[in-house]
C-alpha cells in the first residue's frame, strides 16, 4: 500500500460539486491522512495495555472469522438445500406459471424507488474517492486473509461426501501435527511474550517517544499467531483434506475476486496521486448501481449452478450459470431502477420535483394494496354485479359525497351546514344499528362509505376555503371512493391464483406483506392513540393509556395467539377471519401501542408557544392539530418511528411461530422436512439472519443519517 | 371603556352558544359517545364469544388448573406436575429465572461492549461496534433458533464431559455449570448479616462524623464493609446459635391465624378509604396557592372522583365481590410465616451457602447430565443466549449514549480538581450517565422479559409454551392467555415499579 504522507492542501479547494443546490452542512476540514506505520501506533499500539488488548482482540478476531469461515465453507454445509429452495425461500407456494406476477410487483417497486431516489432523496456530498478506494481495497485484503485463513477442503467423492481415513492413520507427527495438538498453548505463549514486550517497551519508554520499535515487535507476533492459526488446520485429522497449493489454486476465483477489488482500489487511489481528486466525491447511489451491477454480471458470467424444483423434479446442474428465469429478471429490475432514478434525477433537474412528491407517496402508499389485490391475486371480477352494482354505488357516493363535500367546505355555509353534517352523521351511525339489530340489509362498503362521507362531513369545515381549495377536496373525496370502492370490489373477488395453502403467497413475501400492512394499519391508529393520549380529555386519556399499558405489557406472542387461536369466536357466524390477517390485526394493534409511545414524544417536543399562537389565530382544535402540531411532532419523531419500523419488521419473524409459512418458518420447519434435505437447517437459518441483517442494517444506517440531518437533539 | 364595548362584552356574556355548540357540552358528549361505543364493542364481542362457547358446550372456567397434566415437562422446579396448575407454576418459574439470570448477564455483556466501544483502541471498538450492528438488526426469534440449531451440533453426553470436567458441560443435551444454592443454616446466617449491616451502619456514620469534623480520611464504606465481613465470617461458624428467631416468626403466625376473616374485610376497606383520602389531600394540597384552592379543571376533578370511586371499587371486591379473599389471605399468610418459621427454625446445623459441580449419571443405555449443577437444556440455553446477546447489544447502545451525554466539560473539570481517573468515573462521569441510562435500561429489562416468551419456539418449559400444552390438553385456550396477559403483566409492571424506584431515587439527588 503506498501510503501517502498527509495532504493539507486538498481540503475545501477542490470542487466539491453540491448537487442541485443542495449543502451538506459545513463539515470539519479533513484531518491530514496519516501514514500506515503513524496509524498503527496511535490507534493500536499507543500503550501497554492498548498493545495487550490489540493482540488478544486481534486474536480472538481472527478466531471469530476463522469460524464463520469454516462454518460457511465446511464439507458439512449442504447449501445447495438454500440455493434449491430459493423460491421456497422468498416466495413459498405461489404457483411459477404465475410466477410474471411477482416480477411485475418487484418492478413496480424497483421504479418507485428508482424515480423517488431520483426525484426526493436528498444527495448527499457521497462517497469521497479516497473512502471508495480504501474500502475496495480493505475488501480485497479482507477476503485475501479469509482464503488463506480457511482450513483445507476437504476431498470428496463422486456423491459429495468427504473422504475418511482410519483413526489410527489419523496421527499425524508432522509440524503441522505438532501444532494443531498445542495450539491453544502456543498462542498463550504469544500473548505472554507480547505481555513481557509490552512490559520491556514500557520501561524503555518506547511509547512515549512514538518509535516504530513496540508496533513492528507486536506486530510480528500477531502475524506468527496467524500464521498458528493458518498451519495448525493443515495437520493430518480423520477427514481427508487438500494440500495448500491444491486448496490455494482451488479458490482460483475468489483470488480473482480479491486481486480484482484490490487492485480496482489501488488503480483508483493511485490515479488519485492529485489531492484534488481524491476529495472529489461520488454519488452513493452510483457505487450502489455499480455494485448492484457486479451481482448481476456475476449472474451471467460466474458458474453460481443452476438449482431448483420444478414440477417435482430436482434440478442439480452445479456448472452452469444461474437459470435465465433468475437472471433476466434481475437484470430488468437492475436496468429499470437505474433508469427511473435517471429519469428522476432528469425530472428534477427541470424543477418538477416540489410538484411530484405529493402524487409519488401518495402511490408508494397505494402500491402495496394494488400489487396485492390486483397484480397477486388476480381477482376474478363478476362483470355482470360489477356493472349492476359496484360502479353505480362507487358513482353515487362519488357525486354526493362530492357535492356534500362542496357545500359544507363554503366558508359561510354557517349553521346549515351543521345540521347537515349532524343529519348526515346520524344516518351513518343509523345505519349500523340497524346491522345490529338487522332492520334492513345493506352492502357493509355501502355503511362505509356513509361513515366515512360522516366524518369527512363533521371535518369539512376545517379545511374550508376558495373555489380552487374546494374543488381540490371534492377531487381527494373522488379519488377516495373511487381507490376504496375498487378495492373492496377487488377484496370480494375470489383470486384465480391458485395455491395449495391457505395463503396466497409464503416466505419473504409474506413477510414483507405483512410488515408493510402492520404499518399502513398502526400507523393512524398511533397518531390517535398518542393524540388521546396526551389529550386534556379525562376519558380519552384513561382509555388510550390503559391500551397503551397493555399492549406494551404483554409479549407480542400472546397477542398473535389470540388473534389466531381464538379470535374468530368472537366475531359473529358468518364472519372468520383467517391466519394472515388476523396476525396483522395483532401485529398492528401491538406495534399501534410502541408508535403512539414514539408518536408522545414528539408531541411533548411541541412548544406551549406553537398551541397558543394556533389559539390566537382562531384555529379549531382539528385544524391546530392537522396543520401545526402534527406535522412538527412527527417531524422529530421520524427517528425512533423509523426504529419501530425495522422492530416491526423483524418481529414478524414471530409469524413462524403461529403456524404460517414466512421465511423463517421455511428456513427452520419446511426445508430441513424435504426428503432431498433432511435435518438440513443451519444453512437456511444463516440465509435467513443475512438477508434480515441486510434489511434491518441499511434502514437503521439510513434513520442515523437522517436523524444526524434533522438535527434531533441539537435543536 | 367604552359603552360599546361594555354592550359587546354584555351580549359575549348573556349571549351563550348553542348547547350543541358549547365546548364543555361537545367535549363531553365526545367523551362518552366513545366510551359507550368501545363498552358496545367489547360487550359485543364477548357476548359473541359466549354465545360461540355455550353452542359448543364450553364454558370459561379455571377448574382445569385442578386437573392432571398427562404429559411432563422438559425441566424446572418439578418436571412431572401434578396439576394444570402445578405445570404453570413450574413454568412462570422457568422465565422468571431465564429472565432474571438474562437481566444480570445481559447488563454485564452490555456494559463491557458499550464502554468496548468507546475504546480508544481501534480493534476494541470495531469488534464491539460490530457486534452490536450484527445482534440488534438480526431478529431475536431467527438467533434462539440458529443457536438451537447449532447447539445440536455439539457432541454427545459422555461420562468425563467437556471442555472442562466438572466445571463446564457443554453437549447437545445443553449446557452444565456449577450451582450455587441456599443450604442448611442461610436463614440463621442471615440474622448474621442482618445485625452485621445495624452495626456497620452505626460504624459508617460515625466513621463519616469524624471525617466531617478533623478531615482525616476515615474510609466509611470500608469500614461498613469490613463489619459485614466479619459477621459474615464470624456467623459462617457461629450462625446455629440463631436457632431460637424461628419460634418468633411461630408467635407471629399464630396470632395471624387467630384472626377473623371479618376483621380482615375491614382492616382491607379502611385501607383503601386512607390511601384515596390520603391521596386526595394531598392533591388538593398541591393545588393550593396562598390565595387560596387554584381552579379545579375537569380532568382534576375527574381525578378526584376516580380515586373515591377506586377506593369503593376495592371495598365491593373485597366485601361482595371476593368474599373468600380475606380468609384466602388469612390461610396463606399463615401457611407463609409457617414456613418461615421452619427456615428459620432450630436444628439447622449445616453451611448457609454451598456449591454443587455438574455431574453425569447414566441411569439407562445414554449418560445424561445429573442433577447437581446448573443445567440449561437446548432450549433453554437457545433462549438464554439469545436474549442475553440480543439484549445486550442494545444496552451497549444504551450505555454508550449514555456516557456521551455526560457533557465534556464536566470531564475537563473533574480533572482540574485533580480528580483520579478511578474517582472521577465514579463520583463524576457515572452517577450523571447513570441518570440517562436508567430509564431506557428498564425498557430493556422489560422487552427481555417478554422475549423469553419465544421460548415457545424451541420448546423450552417456559410460561408460554407450558401454556400451549395446557390449552392442548384442555382446550381451555382463552383461559389460558388470559393467564399468559395478567402473568406479564405483573412482570411487567414489578419491573417498572423497581426501575421507577431507582429513577426517583436518582432525581432526588439532582435537587
Amino acid at each position: 500500500m503506498t501510503a501517502p504522507t498527509g495532504d493539507p492542501a486538498a481540503t475545501g479547494a477542490g470542487p466539491v460539486e453540491p448537487l442541485d443546490g443542495e449543502r451538506e452542512p459545513a463539515q470539519k476540514p479533513e484531518e491530514p491522512s496519516l501514514s500506515a506505520g503513524e496509524w498503527l501506533g496511535r490507534n493500536l499500539f499507543s500503550s501497554p495495555v492498548n498493545s495487550l488488548l490489540t493482540v488478544v482482540f486481534s486474536l480472538l478476531v481472527l478466531l471469530a472469522v476463522r469460524g464463520l469461515l469454516n462454518f460457511t465453507f465446511s464439507e458439512e454445509r449442504t447449501w445447495r438445500a438454500v440455493k434449491t429452495n430459493m423460491r421456497f425461500l422468498f416466495t413459498h407456494a405461489y404457483p411459477q406459471d404465475q410466477y410474471a406476477r411477482i416480477w411485475v410487483c418487484v418492478g413496480a417497486i424497483a421504479v418507485l424507488s428508482g424515480l423517488s431516489a431520483g426525484l426526493l432523496a436528498r444527495v448527499g456530498r457521497g462517497i469521497s474517492m479516497k473512502k471508495l478506494s480504501m474500502n475496495l481495497m480493505a475488501t480485497g485484503g479482507v477476503i485475501a486473509l479469509g482464503i488463506v485463513l480457511r482450513e483445507p477442503s476437504a476431498i470428496v467423492d463422486d456423491e459429495g461426501v468427504a473422504l475418511h481415513r482410519d483413526a489410527s492413520e489419523a496421527v499425524g507427527d508432522s509440524f503441522a501435527g505438532w501444532l494443531d495438538a498445542n495450539a491453544f498453548t502456543v498462542l498463550a505463549v504469544l500473548v505472554l511474550a507480547n505481555a513481557a514486550l509490552a512490559l520491556w517497551f514500557h520501561l524503555q519508554g518506547t511509547y512515549l517517544r512514538g518509535g516504530p520499535e513496540p508496533r513492528v515487535a507486536h506486530g510480528v507476533l500477531v502475524l506468527a499467531g496467524v500464521g498458528v492459526l493458518i498451519v495448525q488446520q493443515y495437520a493430518t485429522g480423520e477427514v481427508v483434506r487438500e494440500s495448500f497449493a491444491d486448496a490455494m489454486s482451488d479458490r482460483a476465483w475468489w483470488w480473482l475476486a480479491a486481486a480484482v477489488l484490490a487492485g480496482a482500489g489501488a488503480a483508483l487511489w493511485s490515479g488519485l496521486g492529485d489531492a484534488r481528486r481524491r476529495n472529489t466525491f461520488v454519488p452513493a447511489m452510483y457505487v450502489f448501481f455499480a455494485g448492484a451491477g457486479v451481482m448481476v454480471l456475476s449472474a451471467w458470467v460466474y458458474p453460481w449452478g443452476h438449482y431448483g424444483f420444478l414440477e417435482g423434479e430436482f434440478i442439480n446442474e452445479p456448472g452452469r450459470t444461474v437459470a435465465m428465469t433468475t437472471k433476466l429478471p434481475w437484470t430488468v429490475m437492475l436496468a429499470l431502477l437505474v433508469a427511473t432514478y435517471e429519469l428522476g434525477r432528469v425530472l428534477r433537474a427541470a424543477g418538477a420535483g416540489p410538484r411530484l412528491r405529493i402524487p409519488l407517496n401518495l402511490l408508494w402508499v397505494l402500491t402495496p394494496f394494488v400489487l396485492y389485490w390486483a397484480v397477486l391475486r388476480d381477482p376474478d371480477l363478476d362483470w355482470d354485479h360489477v356493472l349492476s352494482t359496484d360502479l353505480p354505488m362507487a358513482l353515487f357516493f362519488a357525486a354526493f359525497g362530492g357535492l356534500v363535500v362542496w357545500f359544507l367546505a363554503h366558508p359561510r355555509v354557517g349553521e346549515a351546514g351543521r345540521v347537515m353534517a349532524v343529519v348526515l352523521v346520524a344516518v351513518a351511525a343509523l345505519n349500523w344499528v340497524a346491522a345490529y339489530f338487522g332492520w334492513y340489509p345493506m352492502l357493509q362498503k355501502a355503511r362505509i362509505s356513509f361513515l366515512l362521507l360522516a366524518v369527512v362531513a363533521m371535518l369539512a369545515h376545517n379545511f374550508a376555503g376558495d373555489r380552487s381549495q374546494r374543488m381540490k377536496l371534492v377531487a381527494v373525496w373522488v379519488a377516495t371512493m373511487a381507490v376504496f370502492h375498487w378495492l373492496v370490489t377487488l377484496v370480494n373477488s375470489p383470486s384465480t391464483v391458485d395455491t395449495p395453502t391457505d395463503a396466497l403467497i409464503g416466505g419473504f413475501g409474506i413477510t414483507l406483506i405483512v410488515a408493510v400492512f402492520t404499518l399502513l394499519l398502526a400507523f393512524p391508529m398511533g397518531v390517535l392513540l398518542a393524540l388521546a393520549r396526551t389529550s386534556k380529555l379525562p376519558i380519552f386519556r384513561v382509555l388510550s393509556t390503559v391500551y397503551i399499558e397493555v399492549f406494551r405489557g404483554v409479549p407480542l406472542i400472546t397477542v398473535l395467539f389470540f388473534f389466531t387461536l381464538i379470535f374468530n369466536l368472537f366475531l359473529p357466524d358468518n364472519m372468520t377471519l383467517v391466519d394472515i390477517a388476523g396476525a396483522t390485526i395483532g401485529f398492528a394493534l401491538f406495534s399501534a401501542a410502541y408508535l403512539a409511545e414514539n408518536v408522545r414524544g414528539g408531541l411533548q417536543a411541541v412548544r406551549r408557544g406553537q398551541y397558543e399562537a394556533s389559539d390566537a389565530v382562531g384555529f379549531t382544535t382539528v385544524q391546530r392539530t392537522l396543520f401545526i402540531v402534527l406535522p412538527q411532532a412527527l417531524r422529530v419523531s421520524i427517528p425512533p418511528l423509523v426504529g419501530q419500523v425495522i422492530a416491526t419488521f423483524k418481529e414478524t419473524s414471530l409469524l413462524a411461530i403461529v403456524g404460517i409459512f414466512d421465511f423463517l418458518r421455511i428456513a427452520d420447519k419446511v426445508i430441513s422436512a424435504q426428503s432431498e434435505f433432511l435435518g438440513v437447517k443451519r444453512e437456511g437459518l444463516l440465509f435467513v439472519s443475512f438477508v434480515y441483517w441486510i434489511f434491518a442494517y441499511n434502514m437503521s444506517k439510513h434513520s442515523q443519517r437522517l436523524e444526524k440531518r434533522l438535527g434531533v437533539g441539537e435543536r | 371603556m367604552s359603552n360599546t364595548d361594555q354592550a359587546t362584552l354584555a351580549a359575549t356574556q348573556s349571549h351563550r352558544p348553542p348547547f350543541y355548540r358549547d365546548v364543555t357540552v361537545v367535549k363531553w358528549l365526545a367523551q362518552v359517545f366513545t366510551l359507550l361505543l368501545v363498552v358496545f364493542a367489547l360487550f359485543f364481542l364477548t357476548t359473541q364469544a359466549l354465545e360461540n362457547l355455550d353452542r359448543q358446550g364450553i364454558e370459561i372456567k379455571y377448574d382445569f388448573l385442578g386437573i392432571g397434566l398427562g404429559s411432563d415437562l422438559r425441566e424446572g422446579i418439578d418436571t412431572d406436575p401434578d396439576t394444570a396448575g402445578r405445570a404453570l407454576w413450574a413454568g412462570a418459574v422457568n422465565t422468571i429465572r431465564i429472565a432474571a439470570g438474562g437481566i444480570v448477564a445481559a447488563t454485564i455483556l452490555g456494559v463491557l461492549i458499550g464502554v468496548g466501544r468507546l475504546s480508544s483502541n481501534w480493534i476494541v471498538s470495531r469488534m464491539c461496534s460490530v457486534f452490536v450492528e450484527t445482534m440488534r438488526n438480526i431478529p431475536l426469534l431467527v438467533q434462539i433458533v440458529f443457536i438451537w440449531a447449532l447447539v445440536a451440533t455439539l457432541p454427545d453426553v459422555e461420562l468425563d464431559q467437556g471442555p472442562i470436567n466438572g466445571i463446564l458441560h457443554l453437549s447437545n443435551k445443553g449446557v452444565s455449570v456449577p450451582r450455587v444454592h441456599i443450604d442448611d443454616g442461610f436463614y440463621q446466617w442471615l440474622v448474621f448479616i442482618g445485625i452485621g449491616w445495624l452495626v456497620g451502619s452505626l460504624v459508617k456514620r460515625r466513621q463519616e462524623r469524624r471525617h466531617d469534623a478533623t478531615g482525616h480520611d476515615t474510609y466509611p464504606v470500608l469500614s461498613f464493609l469490613a463489619v459485614l465481613a466479619v459477621f459474615g465470617a464470624v456467623g459462617w461458624v457461629a450462625h446455629p446459635i440463631f436457632g431460637w428467631v424461628g419460634a418468633i416468626f411461630d408467635f407471629i403466625g399464630d396470632g395471624f391465624s387467630s384472626l377473623t376473616p371479618v376483621v380482615v374485610q375491614v382492616v382491607l376497606s379502611l385501607a383503601a378509604l386512607a390511601a384515596a383520602a390520603w391521596w386526595i389531600r394531598r392533591f388538593l394540597a398541591r393545588h393550593r396557592t396562598p390565595a387560596g384552592l387554584m381552579k379545579l379543571t375537569d380532568d382534576d376533578k375527574f381525578r378526584i372522583i376516580f380515586a373515591g370511586v377506586g377506593a369503593l371499587a376495592v371495598i365491593g371486591f373485597v366485601l361482595v365481590v371476593w368474599p373468600g379473599l380475606s380468609s384466602w389471605i388469612i390461610n396463606s399468610g399463615t401457611d407463609l410465616l409457617g414456613v418461615i418459621a421452619d427456615k428459620f427454625g432450630d436444628g439447622r446445623t449445616g453451611r448457609p451457602i454451598d456449591i454443587k459441580r455438574p455431574d453425569v449419571e447414566q441411569l439407562g443405555n445414554f449418560p445424561n447430565p445429573g442433577p447437581g449443577g446448573l443445567n440449561l437444556t437446548q432450549g433453554g440455553a437457545a433462549v438464554f443466549f439469545g436474549v442475553v446477546l440480543y439484549t445486550a447489544s442494545f444496552i451497549a447502545e444504551i450505555v454508550r449514549g449514555g456516557i456521551l451525554a455526560v457533557p465534556k466539560g464536566q470531564t475537563e473539570a473533574a480533572q482540574a480538581v485533580g480528580l483520579r481517573r478511578v474517582t472521577m468515573l465514579r463520583r463524576v462521569i457515572l452517577p450523571q450517565a447513570f441518570r440517562v441510562i436508567l430509564p431506557p435500561l428498564g425498557n430493556q429489562y422489560l422487552n427481555l422479559t417478554k422475549n423469553t416468551s419465544l421460548a415457545i419456539a424451541v420448546g423450552y418449559s417456559d410460561f408460554v409454551q407450558v401454556g400451549q400444552i395446557v390449552y392442548n390438553q384442555t382446550g381451555k385456550t382463552l383461559e389460558v392467555i388470559s393467564l399468559w396477559m395478567l402473568f406479564y403483566l405483573a412482570c411487567s409492571l414489578t419491573i417498572s415499579v423497581v426501575v421507577n424506584f431507582f429513577n426517583i431515587r436518582m432525581k432526588i439527588v439532582e435537587r
